[in-house]
């Protein structure tokens, strides 16, 4: 059983995944009009579990939440016959357990959390919405968790939430991968969502809890599931899981036992996460199948090079220099102007990097982004200037977002001395 | 040791929108109250039960389906352990995380004939 010791995350996990699967799959079953009911069903399963497990575990689990959510299921169709359209197969008394079987076996996993995905990635709702809905529905976040994440009142997750649902409700059926004539465009939104689920829990923007390893992971299954059906299985979703893998291979070394982010240079490579890293490298091969380089391509080459280092001396600082080259002409904007510039220090010497990144200063995203100033910070006290070092680092200081941020830079201020 | 029975009533969270998160959090309370009663040597096991059932009653055996209450008063587990009086009892059921979200505990001495 499940103790006071056993390593926290594990019944949450197994209920995120599993509130993703089984909303998904009802809601394919029952229809998109029928979502809420869906997600009634899913809450009072879990919470259902919640209660019985509180002297013990079960043993099989994942087993215990789907018999409880088939039975659920089956008590709330029988009582709303009434009310909502339901597919034929769910009308007749003879079928309905089976259809409701099939719809939660196992083998659905997949394609039933496509079709929501897709569905989800409609262009007449925004990518914020996107997001906001895939941690709700595939996720399981509660409304006030998103908000905090994205540091929004919960009022605007509610109506994301509210516009997200309407508009699914509008379809007959969740979207078919198989069989969609927009597919190439919702995948491109989907990737999008995905990376930026990833992105918000790698660099958080909340100030108490700057990385969420949860979301990285839900965000590394999510696109896994790309993987599982051949109409949208490309190279680029590979690129995209590599660059998740490498990733998150070090995530749980850029904060300190103090909570304080630690830079790259001091980050104990040991504690990498040499089975991640290696997911990411089978990825990143498959990813050279398609014709097409993406940013994604780009971005996990990057991503690898760090990842396969032994250190920061010993990194092909030449090849990362050539893919930010290339990141730059296919996805220009200061934040990859900034990377590139700073990987050009590494390779050719604080002085050229110095200048490149003060040729950023003009700006605006840059401006209040502490970790550009922090970076001149580094290249003007590594081209020996404390005084201006200082001066930076002081800047980045009084723009910091979270206490991780900060005392990272309260220490280097420190090591000028 | 006497023992005694803690009669769980209630303690479904009615917030809705309780994420997996929040699940696992009250479940560990659970786990570390468990933990400290077994640790201290006063726990012998809890048996969580279903919300659905039957009732029979009277001498025609008339049966009905589910039990008969409120949501908050709806038994949901029982726990016994060993406690040297009633009062350290009710003060072992104190730090039970039942009562987050609104539920009660029943403290009642287990009557042993073999003393």
């Amino acid at each position: 059983m499940l103790s006071e010791a056993s390593p926290t995350g594990l019944i949450e996990d197994l209920f995120r995944r599993e509130s993703g699967r089984l909303v998904s799959a009802l809601t394919r079953l029952l229809g998109p009009s029928n979502l809420s009911l869906a997600e009634d069903v899913v809450q009072d399963a879990l919470i259902t579990a919640m209660q019985a497990w509180r002297f013990e575990v079960p043993r099989d689990p994942r087993a215990w939440i789907l018999q409880v959510a088939k039975r659920r299921a089956l008590d709330a169709i029988r009582r709303d016959r009434r009310l909502a359209p339901l597919p034929p197969l769910l009308e007749s008394e003879w079928t309905v357990a089976g259809a409701v079987d099939s719809a939660l076996a196992e083998s659905e996993t997949a394609v039933s959390q496509l079709a929501m995905m897709f569905s989800i990635c409609d262009e007449a709702l925004s990518e914020d919405t996107h997001v906001t809905l895939i941690l709700r529905l595939l996720c399981g976040l509660s409304p006030a968790e998103i908000a905090r994440a994205f540091l929004v009142e919960t009022q605007t997750i509610d109506r994301r939430l509210h516009r997200g649902r309407t508009r699914l409700q509008q379809l007959g059926a969740l979207v078919d991968v198989l069989d969609i004539a927009d597919r190439d465009a919702r995948q491109g939104s989907v990737m999008q969502a995905l990376y930026l689920l990833f992105n918000e829990g790698f660099h958080g923007s909340n100030p108490e809890n700057p990385l969420l390893p949860a979301m990285c992971a839900d965000a590394l299954r999510l696109v896994e599931l790309l993987l599982d059906s051949p109409s949208t299985r490309h190279g680029e979703v590979h690129a995209l899981a590599a660059l998740f893998c490498f990733h998150s291979a070090r995530l749980e070394t850029r904060l300190d036992a103090d909570g304080v982010f630690v830079p790259l240079a001091d980050q104990d490579r040991s504690l990498w996460d040499q089975s991640l890293i290696h997911r990411g490298v089978v990825h990143l091969s498959a990813a050279s199948s398609g014709t097409q380089v993406t940013r994604w391509h780009l971005e996990g080459g990057i991503a690898c090079e760090h990842a396969i280092a032994a250190s920061v001396e010993q990194t092909n600082w030449q090849r990362i220099v050539d893919l930010y080259d290339a990141l730059v002409g296919l996805v220009p904007g200061p934040v990859v102007a900034l990377n590139r510039a700073i990987a050009i220090a590494e390779l050719r010497g604080p002085g050229i990097g110095l200048d490149l990144l003060r040729a950023l200063a003009q700006e605006q995203r840059l401006s209040t982004y502490p970790f550009y100033w922090a970076a001149l910070a580094n290249l003007e006290s590594r081209a020996g200037r404390s005084a201006e070092a200082r001066s930076l680092y002081e800047r980045a200081l009084g723009l910091s977002r979270s206490r991780a941020e900060r005392v990272s830079y309260e220490r280097r201020l420190k090591l000028l001395n | 040791m006497p023992k005694y029975m803690f009669i769980f009533r209630g303690g479904a969270p009615e917030i809705p929108n309780l994420s997996p998160t929040e699940m696992e959090a009250h479940l560990r309370k659970w786990y570390a109250w468990a933990g400290e009663l077994a640790k201290a040597g006063r726990h012998s096991g809890g048996q969580p039960l279903d919300d659905t059932g039957t009732t029979i009653r009277g001498r025609n055996r008339t049966v009905t389906d589910g039990p008969y209450a409120e949501s908050k008063d709806l038994v949901t587990g029982s726990l016994v352990i060993e406690a040297t009086s009633l009062q350290e009892a009710t003060e072992l059921a104190m730090d039970c995380p039942v009562f987050e979200f609104g539920g009660s505990v029943e403290v009642r001495q287990v009557i042993q004939h073999d003393l």
